[in-house]
C-alpha cells in the first residue's frame, strides 16, 4: 500500500515537473523567435527556424508559420493552425505518422502565426518508465512480502502446533507433559515457560486434591463404619439403648470431622482476609489462658501463661482463638497428666510470636513435619480423641494471616509456635 | 407458642414440627420462600424458624424483607452451611439467632426459648433475681440470701446467661457463643469446668443446688423449690 501511495505520488512530481520544464522550454523558444521577427524582421524568422530545423536533435523543437489564412508557410511541423496560446495538438511525423505534440501559438504582427511544439513522446516514455519501475517494484515487494507472509505463518503454525499438541497430550490424560522451551528464549519460550509453571501449580493441586480425596475416603471410611456397627447392634438388641446413644456420639463425631474439613477449606480458600481487623493478639491469648485454667487443671496438668503486653495483628479473632484452642487441646490430648504447659505470645521483631509448649514426651523430629498434615495422626495417638485435623486448621489458620507454624523441640516436649505478621502500633 | 417453620427439607420440618408440638408449641409449617414471606407478613408468630436455602427466595432475602416491612419477630436462621461469612451475612440480614444443620433438638428447642423472651432493647434489665439468687449486671455483683458471692468474670458471665434464661435450657454452645464468642466447638470443655468452679462458689454453705445439668443437652437454673 505504502509503495503504491509513494510510487503515484512521485509519478505526478515527477510528470507535472518534466511538463513545466517543458512547457518552460517551448516558451523560451517561442519569446526567442518573436523577438527575432520583431527585431530582425519576417527573413530572419524564416532563418532563424530554418538553422535550427537543420540543427537535428540538439533542437527537438518543431516549427511552423501559419499566414493569416491558415497556410503553413514556413517550417516543417505538418499540422493545421492551432489557436493561440497552449494547446496539445496532433502533428504528421514523416517517419510515424500522426503523433501528439505540446504546442504554443504565438501570433506575431502582420497575422501570421508561429507554433512551436515539441514531441510529447518523450514525455510520455518517461512517464512509461516510472510506471513500469514502480510496477515492478511493487510486484517485487509484494512476491516478498508474500513470501515472507508466508515462511513466518509457517514458522508460527509449527511453533503453535508444538503447544497446541502438548496441551492435547495433557487433555489426553498425559498430565506429566509440559510444554517444549527452544533455546532462542524469544515471546514463545516466555510463553511456554509460563504455561509450565500454571501446568505445575495445577499439577500440585490436583495432587493436593487426590491427597485430600483419598484421606477423606480413609479416614471418613472408619467413623462411618464404626457408627454403622454401632446401628447394627442396636438393632440386633432393641432393648439395649446403649448402642444408640453411642451411634448419636458417633455422628456427632462424623458431624465435627466435616465441620473442621469445611472450615480448613473456608480458610484455605482465602475469602475470609476481608474480615480481618486489628486485633489484640496477646489479650485474646491471655483471655483464652485463663478461660482454660480450670479445664486444664482438671485434666491433671498446669497451665502456666507468660504473656508480653499488647501484641497487634491483623486477623479475625475467632480464627486465631480456634487455632491457639486447637494448639491448646492437643497439648492436653497427647501428653499424660502431670504435664506442664506454657502458652506464651511474645514480639520477635515486627512479628508476634504465640506458642504452646509442654514437657511432655514429644514428637520425634521425623515426625514433626508430617503432624501438621491432614487427618495424620501418630500411632502414639491413635486411641485419644480426636479427628486428626487440629494442628492442620491451626496451620491453615496462621497461613491465611501471612504466618506460619512451626514445631520444635521444648526438650523435654513439644513447642508448636505460630508466628503472625505484627501491625505496627 | 406459635411457631413459624419455613424449611422446604420434609425431614427436617417434620423432624421439629413433631418435637416441637411434643413441648405444647403451635407450629406451622411452609415450604417455599414467597409463602414464608407472606406467611410472616400476614400472621403473627412469637418465633420463626427460617431455612437459609428456600426455593422461590433466599431465606436472607426473606429475612431482609421482613425487617424491611418491620417485623421484629425473632428469628431463628437454619443453614446447611457452616462458613463464617456465612453467619456473618445471616446476622446482617437482621436474624437473631444462627444454627447449623444438622442440630440436635435439644440445642433448637433451647434457642428458641432463649429467642422467645428476649426482652425489646428498651427494656434491658441491670438485675436478675431468680430464687434467693440475685446478679447485679451494674455492680457485678452476686448475692445468695443475703450473702455476697465473689465470682470470676468469667463465672459471672455464665451465671448471667442462667439467670437470663431462668428456667430454661442454656447449652454448652449457647455459653461459648455468649461468654466466650466463640462459634466452634473446642475439644476440651471449658463451659464445664467454669460452670463446676461458679456451682461450687454459689453452693457453699447451702444445701439446695440451683442449677440442673441435663446431660448431654446443657444446663437450667431454677427457683428453690
Amino acid at each position: 500500500m505504502a509503495i503504491l501511495v509513494l510510487g503515484a505520488a512521485v509519478y505526478f512530481a515527477a510528470n507535472a515537473e518534466f511538463r513545466r520544464q517543458r512547457d518552460a522550454g517551448i516558451a523560451g523558444e517561442s519569446v526567442e523567435l518573436a523577438r527575432t521577427f520583431t527585431t530582425e524582421g519576417r527573413t530572419e524568422l524564416l532563418e532563424a527556424i530554418a538553422t535550427r530545423e537543420a540543427g537535428g536533435s540538439a533542437h527537438p523543437y518543431g516549427y511552423a508559420l501559419f499566414d493569416a489564412r491558415g497556410r503553413r508557410v514556413a517550417g516543417g511541423l505538418d499540422t493545421t493552425r492551432p489557436s493561440a496560446g497552449w494547446s496539445d495538438i496532433v502533428f504528421h511525423d514523416p517517419e510515424e505518422g500522426p503523433d501528439p505534440a505540446r504546442a504554443s501559438a504565438t501570433s506575431l504582427p502582420g497575422g501570421e502565426m508561429l507554433v512551436v511544439a515539441v514531441d510529447s513522446e518523450p514525455l510520455e516514455q518517461i512517464d512509461r518508465t516510472i510506471l513500469t519501475l514502480f510496477a515492478a517494484a511493487f510486484a517485487v515487494v509484494l512476491l516478498l512480502g508474500v513470501i515472507g507472509a508466508l515462511l513466518l505463518g509457517g514458522y508460527l503454525r509449527r511453533r503453535l502446533a508444538r503447544i497446541g499438541d502438548t496441551a492435547q497430550a495433557i487433555v489426553g490424560g498425559d498430565l506429566a507433559r509440559r510444554m517444549p522451551i527452544g533455546s532462542r528464549n524469544d515471546e514463545f519460550d516466555a510463553l511456554a515457560a509460563s504455561l509450565n509453571a500454571m501446568l505445575d501449580r495445577i499439577q500440585q493441586l490436583l495432587d493436593n486434591l487426590r491427597q485430600v480425596s483419598s484421606d477423606v475416603a480413609h479416614d471418613l471410611r472408619t467413623p462411618l463404619a464404626r457408627l454403622r456397627g454401632s446401628l447394627e447392634e442396636a438393632l440386633a438388641a432393641p432393648a439395649d439403648r446403649l448402642p444408640l446413644k453411642q451411634a448419636l456420639r458417633q455422628s456427632d463425631e462424623l458431624l465435627s470431622l466435616f465441620a473442621a474439613i469445611l472450615r480448613i477449606s473456608e480458610i484455605e480458600g482465602g475469602a475470609l482476609e476481608r474480615s480481618f481487623t486489628a486485633l489484640d493478639v496477646a489479650e485474646l491469648a491471655r483471655d483464652i489462658g485463663e478461660s482454660y485454667l480450670p479445664a486444664i487443671a482438671d485434666g491433671g496438668r498446669t497451665l502456666a501463661i507468660d504473656i508480653a503486653e499488647g501484641a497487634m495483628v491483623r486477623g479475625d479473632r475467632e480464627l486465631i482463638a480456634q487455632a491457639i484452642i486447637n494448639l491448646l487441646d492437643n497439648a492436653q490430648a497427647h501428653t499424660p497428666a502431670g504435664t506442664a504447659i506454657t502458652l506464651a505470645a511474645t514480639p520477635d521483631g515486627t512479628d508476634v510470636r504465640l506458642s504452646v509448649a509442654d514437657d511432655g514426651l514429644g514428637v520425634p523430629e521425623t515426625d514433626r513435619a508430617r503432624i501438621a498434615r491432614r487427618f495424620v495422626r501418630l500411632e502414639s495417638s491413635r486411641t485419644t480423641p480426636g479427628n486428626g485435623l487440629g494442628l492442620n486448621l491451626a496451620a491453615a489458620i496462621a497461613t491465611a494471616h501471612g504466618g506460619t507454624l512451626d514445631f520444635a523441640d521444648n526438650a523435654p516436649g513439644l513447642r508448636v509456635t505460630i508466628t503472625l505478621p505484627g501491625m505496627p502500633s | 407458642m406459635r411457631i413459624l417453620i419455613a424449611e422446604d427439607d420434609d425431614g427436617t420440618a417434620g423432624f421439629v414440627e413433631q418435637g416441637l408440638g411434643e413441648l405444647g408449641h403451635a407450629a406451622s409449617r411452609v415450604a417455599d420462600g414467597v409463602d414464608a414471606l407472606h406467611a410472616g407478613t400476614t400472621e403473627t408468630f412469637d418465633v420463626i424458624i427460617l431455612d437459609r436455602m428456600l426455593p422461590g427466595m433466599d431465606g436472607v432475602e426473606v429475612l431482609r424483607r421482613w425487617r424491611a416491612a418491620g417485623i421484629r419477630t425473632p428469628v431463628l436462621l437454619l443453614t446447611a452451611l457452616g462458613g463464617i461469612a456465612d453467619r456473618v451475612a445471616g446476622l446482617e440480614a437482621g436474624a437473631d439467632d444462627y444454627l447449623v444443620k444438622p442440630f440436635a433438638f435439644a440445642e433448637l428447642a433451647a434457642r428458641i426459648g432463649a429467642l422467645h423472651r428476649r426482652p425489646p432493647i428498651s427494656e434491658v434489665p441491670t438485675s436478675f433475681e431468680v430464687g434467693d439468687v440475685t446478679l447485679d449486671l451494674l455492680t457485678r455483683h452476686v448475692h445468695r440470701g443475703g450473702r455476697e458471692i465473689r465470682l470470676q468474670p468469667r463465672e459471672f458471665s455464665i451465671l448471667e446467661q442462667l439467670m437470663r434464661n431462668a428456667g430454661r435450657v442454656v447449652t454448652r454452645t449457647m455459653f461459648l457463643e455468649s461468654v466466650w464468642g466463640f462459634h466452634f466447638d473446642p475439644q476440651t470443655n471449658i463451659v464445664e469446668s467454669h460452670l463446676s468452679r461458679m456451682r461450687t462458689k454459689l453452693n457453699e454453705g447451702f444445701d439446695h443446688d440451683p442449677i440442673e445439668t441435663l446431660r448431654g443437652i446443657g444446663y437450667r437454673m431454677r427457683a428453690c423449690a
